[in-house]
């Protein structure tokens, strides 16, 4: 069997404490509104636990397995500005490991948007084009797949992807519009001439989520175990993504997570399986079939489908305001304002005003720096109450 | 099985949530099969009589005595009133029960002898402590003495969350294995049409409720939106809190109804558009409950037991004025936060049933006669 495994590697630029007393106040906008010692925290902490320790691994699997062991990643722009300004060590393992011809590079929004949901498309453009930019500034690497915020997807998406001139598309291999058809084939996307790679929720779930759980019936998870299960997978390509804060930061080095990854590659190889790019993906298999997406999906929750970040008022509010701002901040020509509306698009911020029940609701909860959704729409929407009042 | 309750404060005489909650917890109990006597101070004006099966109202004492208003003494000093009470159901309350329970510092001397003299297990309710009363200035040393014998010789405390439950172990050195929590319910009030904005708090004006943080936090609502400010209830601080308005400047846009009918109180929580509970140390917070099932959202103390149960709300420390000002301000101006907070907070409060606290004492009271 063929795996394709990709990472998505993002963090956000979280947000400062911003009361109704602060709109309008004569303040510097980018630190006044975004939290950089929390971040600075935060982020360095995801650099000790899983990004450099993850990278470190990775370059010793390269070099015990040399171009046996693909990986592919999903670098955010913002992920690459942390990088810049606190660990430039991990920008730095990640260029060896593409270097080595180990690692592939996705092409996303650049500061991991929701925009590909507005009616106009103009935004999508501008930061697809902002990320590849990025990439070939550090890595001098235009990518060929594209992954979507969120693996979120729909026919309109697939075709302007298209049009931006990437190969393959990424996102969730979900029964809603598979059916019965099996995620490990590629498929095309409809009315677009662009392939489209399904995530195998099953299997990368296993890890990402049940790795440590010891009500799983799969408990404990060991690198055999799951190459075999790898093995006995029907279809031509099993797609294996998810974040990669997985490994030590939600999966903590305890569970046995670094020894179970250090171990996969080679139990894979054992059982000839064979670990392949998403490029490499795109180029060696044709469709099977059209997939017909007419209503986003996503990766999220259980609902696979956008109700994460669109699924209350306050979300659709603040989504709207902040959409509404866009003809008046690109006609005022202020760069730093336009970023600022831009890091705010980050869909981390409309994540934390989620009021999903409980099953899902502990999920979020784990990622959330507001102790209620309520707290995060204030503090959200009153920077855009500010934002709004300066264009 | 068959329990002697004693009560103090009963509506139509009632001040806060040991009322409350004595009637519904009697009343569910009753139809949960308990046969319940209550006993009850002997108020002027008609007796009280029960109008349902298992529950007795037996009223003690002459000539009548007064509840618990510190504010106006009523034809006598509450503390007399009290001692009174409980030395006369420490002598009359007789009969087969199986326990007595009794409910804070008000019945708790009676409930002492009354486990003594009868050889059965007590049960004490803590609705609040001395700590709670006093907003923490200055508890009186013979009431915490008190509190501290009765929860020592109860076989089992019921306190009213772990907000309180906490409390007894910490403060009064409890033993954390005998503490129960059971929270308190909400009896559904139903909504009504909002017209213009207004700002409520409803409840005693007492030092502990917090009510001057909610008046400056009003000035500072004031100087950004424009709405009303509602001080609902009495106490003994109501005219100092009229005189810290006036000296806010802001008495124009703050309207003090003092005491309400029980209609009139469903009225304001209807009308509302926020309701506020500022409490420097409150054990429950009954009141909270109350506003979101009249479709009213709540911003609460974090010093408060309601907080420790309730998901879809707001909550501040009661001395953050310009937070609590936040917090007010984005409930009147983001309909969708104040929409979104007041549909959930109606399908949450639905748990809290009187009929859910009664199973739960009922648990407890198995506990010891079980033993």
């Amino acid at each position: 069997m063929n795996v394709c495994f990709y990472f998505e590697v993002h963090q956000p630029f979280r947000l400062n404490r911003f009361s109704v007393f602060n709109i309008g106040e004569e303040i510097e906008p980018f630190n006044a509104y975004f939290n950089h010692e929390l971040n600075r925290t935060i982020f360095e902490r995801a650099v000790r636990k899983c990004y450099l320790p993850t990278t470190e691994l990775f370059l010793e699997l390269s070099d015990d397995f040399g171009k046996d062991f693909k990986v592919s990643f999903s670098i955010t722009g913002t992920f690459m500005e942390y990088c810049d300004l606190f660990a430039p060590q991990v920008l730095e393992n990640f260029k060896e490991l593409f270097r080595k011809g180990n690692a592939d590079l996705i092409g996303e929004t650049y500061f991991h948007s929701l925009c590909s949901l507005f009616e106009d498309l103009t935004e999508f453009r501008e930061q697809v084009r902002m990320h590849i930019n990025a990439l070939m500034d550090r890595f001098g690497y235009r990518p060929k797949v594209f992954r979507n915020t969120e693996a979120i997807y729909d026919n309109r998406i697939a075709k302007e992807v298209e049009k931006l001139g990437f190969k393959g598309i990424i996102t969730e291999g979900t029964e809603k519009v598979l059916a019965w058809r099996s995620p490990n084939y590629i498929y095309k996307a409809k009315d677009a001439d662009i392939k489209v790679l399904m995530r195998n929720y099953r299997l990368s779930d296993d890890i990402a989520f049940r790795f440590s759980a010891r009500d799983w019936v799969g408990f404990p998870l060991t690198a055999d175990k799951f190459a075999r299960w790898i093995s006995g997978c029907e279809g031509e390509i099993v797609n294996i993504f998810m974040d990669f804060e997985t490994f030590g930061e939600h999966q903590w080095p305890e569970t046995g997570i670094f020894d179970f990854l250090r171990h996969l590659p080679g139990e894979l190889l054992n059982l000839d399986n064979k670990l392949l790019t998403v490029s490499e993906v795109v180029e060696r298999f044709e469709p099977v079939g059209e997939i017909d997406v007419p209503f986003a999906i996503s990766w999220a929750d259980s609902e696979r489908d956008v109700s994460t970040w669109l699924g209350n008022d306050m979300q659709i509010t603040c989504f709207n305001e902040l959409k509404g701002l866009e003809k008046r901040i690109k006609e005022k020509g202020d760069e730093k304002l336009l970023r600022i509306w831009r890091l705010l698009q980050t869909s981390d911020h409309l994540y934390y005003l989620s009021t999903k029940g409980f099953a899902d609701g502990d999920v979020h909860k784990y990622f959330n720096p507001y102790s209620t959704p309520y707290e995060g729409f204030i503090n959200y929407m009153n920077i855009i109450q500010d934002l709004k009042q300066r264009i | 099985m068959r329990i002697a309750m004693i009560g103090w404060e009963y509506p139509p005489f009632k001040v806060g949530g040991l009322g409350t909650h004595c009637y519904y917890l009697t009343r569910s109990l009753a139809n949960l099969g308990i046969e319940v006597d209550l006993y009850l101070p002997r108020m002027s004006g008609e007796g009280r009589r029960s109008d349902i099966k298992n529950l007795r109202i037996i009223e003690i004492g002459e000539p009548p005595l007064f509840p618990y208003e510190t504010e106006k003494p009523l034809g006598g000093d509450v503390f007399e009133s009290v001692d009174r009470y409980n030395t006369l159901c420490s002598e009359r309350i007789d009969g087969d029960y199986d326990l007595i329970h009794c409910h804070d510092w008000l019945t708790a001397r009676a409930g002492i002898r009354l486990k003594e003299r009868l050889g059965i297990p007590l049960i004490l309710t803590v609705h609040s402590t001395e700590y709670d009363r006093s907003a923490n200035l200055c508890p009186n040393p013979w009431l915490l003495h008190l509190e501290k014998e009765a929860m020592e010789k109860a076989d089992r405390i019921i306190a009213v969350s772990y907000y309180t439950r906490n409390m007894l172990v910490e403060r009064y050195g409890i033993d954390g294995k005998k503490i129960r929590v059971v929270h308190n319910a909400v009896n559904p009030i139903g909504e009504g049409r909002k017209k213009e904005k207004i700002v409520l708090y409803l409840g005693r004006l007492a030092i502990q409720k917090g009510v001057e943080f909610f008046l400056r936090s009003a000035k500072k609502v004031l100087e950004k939106e424009d709405c009303r400010f509602v001080v609902a209830g009495s106490g003994e601080m109501l005219p100092s809190l009229i005189h810290l308005s006036i000296s806010l400047g802001i008495s124009d846009k703050v309207m003090f109804t003092g005491p309400l009918t029980e209609e009139e109180v469903k009225h304001i929580y209807r009308i509302s558009s926020v309701y506020v509970l500022p409490s420097v140390s409150e054990p429950f917070g009954i009141t909270a409950l109350e506003a979101i099932t009249a479709g009213t959202p709540v911003i609460v103390s974090k010093n408060s037991g309601v907080a420790e149960i309730l998901r879809n709300c707001l909550t501040v420390d009661f001395w953050d004025v310009d937070e609590m000002a936040n917090k007010i301000i984005a409930l009147l101006r983001y309909d969708a936060l104040r929409n979104t907070i007041k549909e959930n907070a109606k399908k949450e409060a639905r748990f809290f049933t009187w009929d859910r606290t009664a199973r739960k004492t009922i648990e407890v009271y198995r506990e010891v006669i079980e033993r």
